[in-house]
């Protein structure tokens, strides 16, 4: 497969593609205010522009970013909304000279008030977006709150419970990083538009493409080169980034690469949501959850982007793993004049999932339990119904996986014998419970319905043909197993096709944990299709190879295309917010166990249990893989990487700064695969997993912290200097400081 | 400077020191100035960031191989690192191992491997980054530094080469040449102790380097540094007087924490806050004196 | 400035500007697009190489520093097509997800190698730490790289 290319080091990344003749490197003017008005732009007069390509918002037919809301601009033209906004693009061979004709252009700009956090957004004192600052409300209601005053009614259903907590819960903004920096290669010729580049969705950037230039579909051909990492931070951007690189191109007449270097990268692309949540939860005083009052709120950033769709995911995770009788879950998103954010593993449920793990542990200490056997007694099992109304139908893995990584751990005999204690050292170790939906929300898929084609090669093999994208985790083995399996031949003679807009159909993006579950499920349905007409067509003792290529001469050629369809009872209500808002859920319980210097307050994760229900596991090596390096991602979430802010400028946008774990900072991973079939999955029930390792981390973590010190901390990101700060303002519950 | 300014630059690579002592003497008045490169973990980091490619470049000048400014000898109780000897080296040096294991354990804490094949003690020497690890593992050694000219060698201890942030004494046209300390015995103990952001490629919060003697309940010797405590590698002088004044038993917390405090002069920045450095550098110093037999 | 090297067993000369970046000669007038560019400050390893059989960032040696001296890329590993247990066990453990520091991490761990015949967790651990992954939780990495010290402890040892 791929890997001999990536260890032999001859993996073609767009930094890598050879250059063209007359090719240019193209650059990106951008703001320095976090809101203001554009009076003007002024390229200095002294400066030589021979030979510099200029680009502005009026080179652009159609001045908007094609996502959900018609909001964003490819260049501001007018209007400034963040400090990195894009104003004008450069393009010239010579580096040297790129970089002095950016130090060239001038924009002047009136300084508006800007509104950098929640808070502040909330108070609408300024009021940068709509009538409020506010862009999208949703609100699920069950039991109790299913009424028109559903917060009367879920405030007295509160009241009437034998114990009702209260807490406030935040996480913070968090980059991708992932290690392969954003870049495009564009250039046109009579067949139209090409980009080449860094992403995850090729038919994104297509649709961007037909929106900004006003194209015909078979005008504009996208092509995924082989992509470092994505995470969710290449779903959306590379979309303005192709954009800008083609712009430059269509005006020079020339090839255009733009490479943004790490700095850029971290300042100008998306990132994970900031959210603020409240909880108010009710239970019998045995631990019996029953009401769940729950409001986040989540930082869009400049532009809408995404955030519907995470504030949506947050909102319909927000409840956990639980099973509660009364709901009343709000969800906003507002706008703040910070770079926009978007889509990031997890896409809005590890915020939620921060939230309502830390009120439970708050819970479990209001009732002096242990929180992990608080979360287990209350976990949703099958039959039950979640938040939305979604009667749990099976593939419900949580219990299983909660006993599974306590008996591994040796989790309660831990928790029970109290922190260890050495020297000026304490162990603890701390668990979360979660649970991650498979696929889009709701009616997503069959909205989107997915596209894949399995062709029939001669040599009787098989070529898959999907616009689902290999970014490091695994696509491409996975599918050719999940073909070579459906048709009964070697995984050897399966071929994956360069995902190009020109060559293979829409399978919908590499997004929300759907590639395996969704796309590979039709990939199955494909492939096996072929196969049945290669055996259907053979003739007594004629060898699989024989059948297909005389079918191939008889026919020309042998392809299958299938388009997703969601199981027939999956029924969900976008307007009330009930039903079944994802087909099944993957299953997890997080267990870490980590030392806390009591002097300095570092931290290290010595090891972390996952126990996953992922259906079926079809490669378990890459399996394993999603779910630790998901996990670390959600280590370094909770414990290091932070954005540093000043008035909407990033100060710490470089990796000396920004601090991601290193190996000696990654903990030993014990990784337990359960597999609860989910009947509609592929391989023999596979469901997606690619999200749900970054949920629970930061909770498991923080309540490992809990046992070990006895400070327990609701806010994210847990560094040493805010559990200094918090063990010496008292919030501390037992434990050795 | 820029990234694409690098192929402006001219570099020259000396063939003697007194020939490079002669050059950047001679090129003193360069409106760039002159650049001596050594690993590049400063300058080529520098040279990336900066992004602006205003004013005049500097001369640089490749000491990474000069014979002179390299190598460990130990000699009449006076260990010498050279200026331009790597991390790496130091690290894996039998005589720095036997004679100064703080600085051996210390070197693995510098950045990660690649740095540790690449940084040198002299260059963070002469960057004066009071965040340089290097500086303030050697420091407690209270080493001097050999300074050479066309005037001649000079020797200089740190406290006099380090005058403010990033500021040294070291005059335009000279190089630093080596490091040389005398270390306690064989045996004596020592600490090391790094508060980073994460266990590898970080930059110090806090560290600290110690040695020091006991002679029957009694501190003889005493060296202490900390470093990203202060606008210079931080000596500790109160420090190091309070523990060097009292005997063991008498040590006490507050005693300690309050010469700690008088010594550190912290800020808040992108890696810290100031409470947590002051906090760390008493949490340090206490670790290192309990070793010792203290008991605070 | 001439500059004379030996790469991956091969002499070659450049005739570059001395401050230009080894990674840029590389990657440029060489050829070998093996190293990346990932944060061009020496902190993420995706440049890694070995120079004089130390592993170092290109990004921050200039290429003036280097004449007379060899560098080992990852290309530099195989002999052609033909993996070496290292490479291969990267593959088969999972230690690859999205490859782009899998050339550094492969030079990382090759120079450990070479030094070490059964290096510990915690040994491999620190002769990576300077490179970032982002995908894999290391883990595997640290597997693969175990297997590959056993592969070439039975290529040396022969069989039993």
């Amino acid at each position: 497969m791929d890997g001999a290319a990536k260890v032999l080091g001859t993996a073609q990344y767009v930094d890598d593609l050879s250059a063209k003749d007359g090719e240019l490197h193209g650059a990106t003017v951008r703001s320095a205010v976090a809101r203001g008005r554009i009076r003007g732009i002024a390229f200095d007069e002294a400066f030589d522009w021979s030979g510099v390509t200029r680009v502005t918002a009026k080179d652009v037919p159609e001045n908007i970013v094609q996502l959900i809301v018609d909001d964003q601009p490819v260049l501001a033209d007018t209007v400034i909304h963040h400090v990195y906004e894009p104003i004008v693009l450069l393009a010239c061979e010579d580096r040297a000279k790129l970089a002095d004709a950016c130090a060239a252009v001038t924009i002047d700009v009136e300084p508006l008030d800007a509104v950098l956090d929640i808070a502040s957004s909330l108070a609408a004192k300024t009021v940068v977006s709509g009538e409020d600052n506010v862009q999208t409300r949703y609100l699920i209601t069950k039991g109790a709150a299913d009424s028109e005053d559903s917060e009367t009614k879920i405030d007295e259903a509160l009241a009437a419970c034998e114990v009702v907590v209260t807490g406030e819960y935040s996480s913070h903004h968090q980059e991708q990083l992932y290690i392969e920096t954003q870049g495009m290669l564009a250039w046109w010729d009579e067949a139209g538009v090409h980009v080449t580049g860094s992403l995850q969705c090729p038919y994104y950037v297509h649709k961007g493409f037909k929106r900004a230039f006003g194209l015909e579909g078979d005008a504009i051909h996208v092509t995924q080169a082989v992509t470092g990492g994505g995470f969710g931070g290449k779903e959306e951007y590379p979309t303005i980034i192709a954009l800008h690189a083609a712009l430059l191109a269509k005006k020079s007449g020339r090839h255009v690469r733009m490479i943004y270097d790490r700095t850029e990268d971290i300042q100008a692309t998306t990132k994970r949501h900031p959210a603020a949540c409240e909880i108010s939860t009710g239970c019998d005083r045995d631990g019996r959850l029953r009401v769940l009052k729950m409001r986040a709120v989540f930082d869009a950033g400049a532009y809408v982007t995404l955030t519907p769709v995470v504030l949506s995911r947050g909102v319909l995770h927000a409840g956990g793993a639980y099973s509660w009788q009364d709901a009343r879950i709000e969800g906003l998103s507002v706008t703040t004049n910070t770079p926009p954010n978007g889509a990031f593993r997890g896409f809005g449920a590890p915020q939620t999932i921060w939230a309502i793990e830390r009120h439970l542990d708050r819970v479990a200490r209001e009732l002096g339990r242990d929180p992990a056997e608080l979360k287990r007694q209350n976990l949703l099992v099958e039959g039950d119904t979640t938040a939305t109304g979604q009667v749990l139908r099976g593939s419900v893995g949580g219990e299983e996986c909660a006993d599974k990584a306590f008996a591994s751990s040796d989790y309660f005999a831990k928790r029970a014998a109290g922190p260890v204690i050495e020297g000026r050292k304490a162990r603890g170790i701390g668990a979360s419970l979660f649970m991650h939906g498979g696929g889009f929300t709701g009616s997503g898929e069959r909205m989107l319905k997915g596209r894949v084609a399995v062709d029939l090669q001669a040599g009787g093999r098989l070529l898959i043909r999907s616009g689902s994208t290999d970014i490091g985790q695994g696509t491409e083995t996975v599918f050719s197993q999940i073909a070579a399996d459906a048709a009964g031949i070697d995984v050897s003679q399966v071929s994956f096709a360069v995902p190009s807009t020109t060559t293979v159909p829409d399978s919908g993006p590499t997004v929300a944990s759907r590639t395996v579950m969704v796309v590979g499920a039709i990939v199955e349905q494909a492939a096996a299709a072929v196969a049945a007409q290669v055996r259907a067509a053979g003739r007594d003792d004629e060898s699989w190879v024989d059948a297909a290529d005389r079918l191939l001469a008889e026919h020309g050629e042998l392809s299958v295309l299938k388009q997703y369809e969601p199981p027939s009872w999956v029924d969900w209500d976008e307007t009330t917010y009930k039903g079944d808002a994802y087909p099944v859920y993957a299953w997890s319980c997080d267990i870490a166990e980590v030392e806390v210097d009591l002097d300095t307050f570092e931290v290290r994760v010595l090891q972390f249990w996952t126990a996953a229900d992922v259906g079926k596991a079809i490669n378990p090596v890459m399996c394993r893989g999603q779910l630790e390096g998901g996990a670390l991602q959600a280590i370094g979430w909770a414990l290091s990487e932070d954005i540093v802010w000043r008035d909407g400028h990033i100060l710490n946008p470089r990796m000396t700064n920004y601090i991601v774990p290193t190996a000696l900072d990654a903990p030993r991973f014990e990784t337990i695969l359960v597999e609860c079939p989910y009947p509609h999955g592929p391989g023999g029930g596979a469901k997606g997993i690619g999200e749900l390792p970054m949920d629970g981390g930061a909770p498991a973590v923080a309540a490992a912290i809990e046992h070990a010190t006895g400070v327990s901390m609701d806010h994210l990101p847990l560094l040493p200097e805010r559990l200094l700060l918090a063990s010496m303002a008292g919030t501390t519950s037992q434990g050795a400081i | 400077m820029s990234v694409t300014d690098l192929p402006r630059f001219d570099m020259v690579h000396p063939e003697s020191l007194e020939a490079l002592c002669t050059l950047i003497h001679e090129e003193k008045e360069r409106p760039g100035g002159v650049a001596m490169l050594a690993g590049g973990t400063d300058l080529m980091v520098e040279i990336a960031q900066t992004g602006s490619r205003s004013g005049p470049l500097p001369l640089v000048v490749d000491i990474s191989r000069m014979a002179p400014l390299r190598g460990i000898s130990f000699d009449a109780g006076r260990l010498r690192i050279g200026a331009a000897t790597t991390y790496l080296e130091i690290e894996r040096s039998g005589l720095v191992q036997q004679h100064a294991p703080l600085l051996c354990r210390m070197g693995q804490d510098v950045g990660g491997p690649t740095i540790q094949a690449r940084g040198t003690l002299g260059g963070n020497l002469a960057t004066s980054s009071p965040a340089a690890d290097g500086v303030a593992a050697i420091a407690a050694y209270d080493p001097v530094i050999v300074l050479r000219s066309v005037r001649g060698e000079r020797q200089l201890p740190l406290a006099e080469l380090q005058t403010g942030y990033k500021q040294s004494s070291r005059a335009v046209d000279e190089v630093i040449v080596a490091v040389e300390c005398d270390p306690p015995p064989v045996g004596s103990p020592w600490i090391w102790r790094k508060v980073g952001t994460r266990l590898a490629q970080a930059i110090s919060k806090v560290a600290m380097g110690g040695v020091a003697v006991v002679d029957e309940g009694r501190i003889s010797r005493f060296g202490l540094a900390l470093a990203s405590v202060a606008p210079v590698t931080c000596l500790m002088s109160a420090t190091r007087a309070y523990v060097l004044e009292n005997e063991l038993s008498a040590v006490s917390t507050a005693g300690l924490d309050a010469a700690v405090e008088r010594d550190v002069a912290p800020i808040d920045d992108i890696r810290s806050t100031r409470d947590y450095r002051v906090h760390c550098s008493r949490a340090v110093v206490r670790a290192f004196l309990r070793q010792l037999g203290a008991s605070v | 400035m001439r500059v004379e090297l030996l790469v991956n067993g091969q002499e070659r000369v450049v005739e570059m500007p001395p401050m230009v970046r080894l990674l840029d000669v590389l990657r440029g007038q060489l050829g070998l697009i093996g190293a990346k560019e990932g944060c061009g400050e020496g902190e993420c390893g995706t440049c890694t190489v070995m120079l004089d059989g130390e592993p170092v960032n290109a990004c921050l040696v200039a290429i003036g520093q280097c004449n007379g001296r060899e560098i080992i890329t990852v290309e530099g590993l195989a002999e052609g097509e033909h993996l070496t247990p290292l490479q291969q066990c990267m593959a088969d453990h999972g230690g690859a997800q999205c490859g782009i520091c899998t050339p550094g991490m492969l030079i990382a761990a090759e120079a450990l190698l070479r030094r070490e015949r059964s290096p510990s967790d915690e040994q491999i651990r620190a002769a990576v730490a300077g490179n970032i992954c982002r995908c894999t939780g290391y883990q595997r990495i640290v597997i693969s790289i175990q297997e590959a010290a056993a592969a070439r402890r039975e290529q040396s040892e022969g069989p039993r």
